[in-house]
């Protein structure tokens, strides 16, 4: 009987234990990205330190991005921040679409086989340009502008890239900046 | 076979009327190529410096050499193109007033960034609307024309305007100066047709100079924008709105384009145009001789005084030059379609 009762008291215990949630572990702040702008690093055989310098405007810019502020920034930017905007381009390019639509199909110059082609040629621009705006900002990977960095910096001379700013929390070393660079090894 | 110097081709073009000489061709075609790749080693060269220049010196004149150009095309009775003209003029004046208070507007701080943005693509949609007009009613003087694709390509700008109203601002920045090479093209075609062909093979040396202008500079550094004026340049050949495109590129690109509009209203229309007896609505009995001196008369005024503003105060000379010579711009829209 006193053996029952004990195994009665493990099992109730585990159960109550096992009803506890669990410590809060601390949530992983994640790098945020906050501002795209360039770089250019560039050497000064008379400086006796690293200098890192900030435009006016590109500092405001920063300011404005910590703030949580709209920044100039790509078009889809610029769509995301103004749904109005965004609903009257939208209702000009459907009555460009349909506009365009009953023209050709009203056309009397062309056949049924050049309607058809005009249709798809249509459909096949409406559907490049909206890649354009919505990946035009893309370009060339980062990287590219970066792979002569080294030879440049051995030869004196700057180079000129985009940079995407990265808040991240402060890690063992305490506060500090660092800069990484996109490149491979050769 | 050896070639005919110059006096025996005009001894044989007295002989035979419909030889046309090939030196006159010959001689454009080099203006056009040496013109076009000094403006483009110019521009890549020194940009702000010759920017700089190149406004204080041209853009008073080439606005004088428009205005008498579009005097030059202005029929003395409106006739049938009356609406046209109406349109024009009127849409020229609202646009124009609108354009120029846009400064002021600004200035009163009452507007978000969103809502400015908001303003800057009504504004633009204004003027596709009113091009839009402009080009329907031209249509509907030339009946063989087929330029219902018009609209729907209107609206897809607009559309396009809307969801960057500061992209599209600066491309309109961008296409202005090539107006110019279409207005020459269409006046060659009616008065040098045979330069033509040569005129437009030297217009595919363009993109080609073009390219290699990217190619170029697209990996040099930004240029100094720590003063005022340097700023204004840098911000008006589209720095702010393409931060990832180096800004000496965007000022070479535009200040080459610009130094072929200045080109084309200053020296290559007046050459091959004529001189001011050609004026219909001067020379006309029931014309306005004196209406059209005291224009071209005040234009110059304005040129002189023009110049001395840069001379006085440079960085707001521009600024007020700028947006004062929209007016310029928009006056081309209706003369061109005119010409077509």
């Amino acid at each position: 009987m006193k053996a029952l009762l004990f195994a009665c008291l493990i099992f109730s215990a585990s159960v109550a234990k096992a009803d506890l949630p669990k410590p809060q572990q601390p949530p992983q702040r994640a790098a945020r990205e906050v501002l795209h702008t360039s770089l250019e690093i560039s050497t000064d055989p008379k400086a006796y330190e690293a200098k890192l310098q900030i435009s006016e405007s590109s500092l405001k810019e920063l300011r404005a991005a910590l703030d949580g502020a709209p920044v100039n920034g790509s078009i889809v930017g610029g769509i995301s921040i103004s749904p109005t905007r965004t609903i009257v381009a939208g209702l000009l390019m459907f009555m460009a679409v349909s506009i365009a639509g009953i023209l050709l199909a009203r056309s009397t110059s062309f056949g049924r086989t050049q309607k058809t082609v005009g249709a798809l040629v249509l459909v096949a621009v409406l559907i490049g340009v909206a890649a354009i705006i919505t990946r035009g900002n893309a370009g060339p990977p980062g990287s590219y502008r970066w792979r002569n960095l080294p030879q440049a910096l051995a030869e004196g001379k700057p180079t000129f890239g985009g940079v995407d700013i990265e808040i991240v929390p402060d890690g063992d070393s305490g506060p500090h900046l660092r800069l990484v660079m996109p490149l491979k090894k050769q | 076979m050896s070639a005919l110097t110059v006096s025996q081709a005009a001894d044989y073009a007295e002989k035979n009327p419909d030889f046309i000489p090939c030196y006159p061709q010959r001689a454009f075609f080099s203006v056009v190529v040496v013109s076009i790749l000094a403006a483009a080693a110019f521009a890549s060269w020194l940009p702000l410096q010759v920017s700089i220049v190149t406004l204080f010196l041209f853009a008073g004149p080439h606005n004088w050499f428009e205005l008498r150009y579009f005097l030059m095309r202005l029929p003395v009775r409106f006739g049938r193109s009356r609406n046209f003209f109406v349109t024009a003029f009127a849409g020229l004046a609202v646009l124009t007033v609108a354009y120029v208070s846009l400064p002021f507007v600004y200035n009163a701080r009452l507007w978000s960034d969103d809502a400015w943005s908001t303003i800057i693509a009504g504004w633009n949609t204004a003027l596709l609307f009113w091009l839009g007009l402009l080009v329907w009613l031209r249509s509907r003087q030339k009946r063989k024309a087929k330029w219902t694709w018009t609209i729907p390509a209107g609206l897809v700008l607009a559309s396009l305007n809307w969801l960057g109203p500061d992209s599209f601002s600066l491309a309109l920045v961008y296409i202005h100066p090539l107006i110019a090479l279409w207005f020459l093209d269409r006046h060659l075609r009616r008065t040098r047709p045979e330069w033509l062909r040569t005129y437009r093979r030297c217009l595919c040396l363009l993109p080609l100079v073009l390219a290699v202008m990217i190619w170029q500079l697209s990996q040099t550094t930004a240029l100094p924008d720590s003063n005022g004026l340097f700023w204004r340049i840098t911000q008006h050949s589209g720095a702010e709105v393409l931060p990832q495109v180096s800004s000496h590129l965007l000022v070479s690109v535009h200040l080459f384009l610009e130094m072929l509009h200045y080109a084309v209203w200053i020296v290559a229309l007046p050459l091959i145009g004529g001189v001011i007896k050609t004026v219909p609505i001067a020379r006309h009995p029931r014309g306005f001789p004196r209406l059209v001196a005291g224009l071209l008369i005040a234009a110059l005024a304005g040129v002189v005084v023009l110049w001395f503003g840069f001379s006085m105060n440079y960085s707001t000379t521009r600024d007020v030059y700028f947006t004062v010579a929209i007016a310029h711009v928009l006056a081309e829209a209706p003369f061109l379609l005119r010409m077509l």
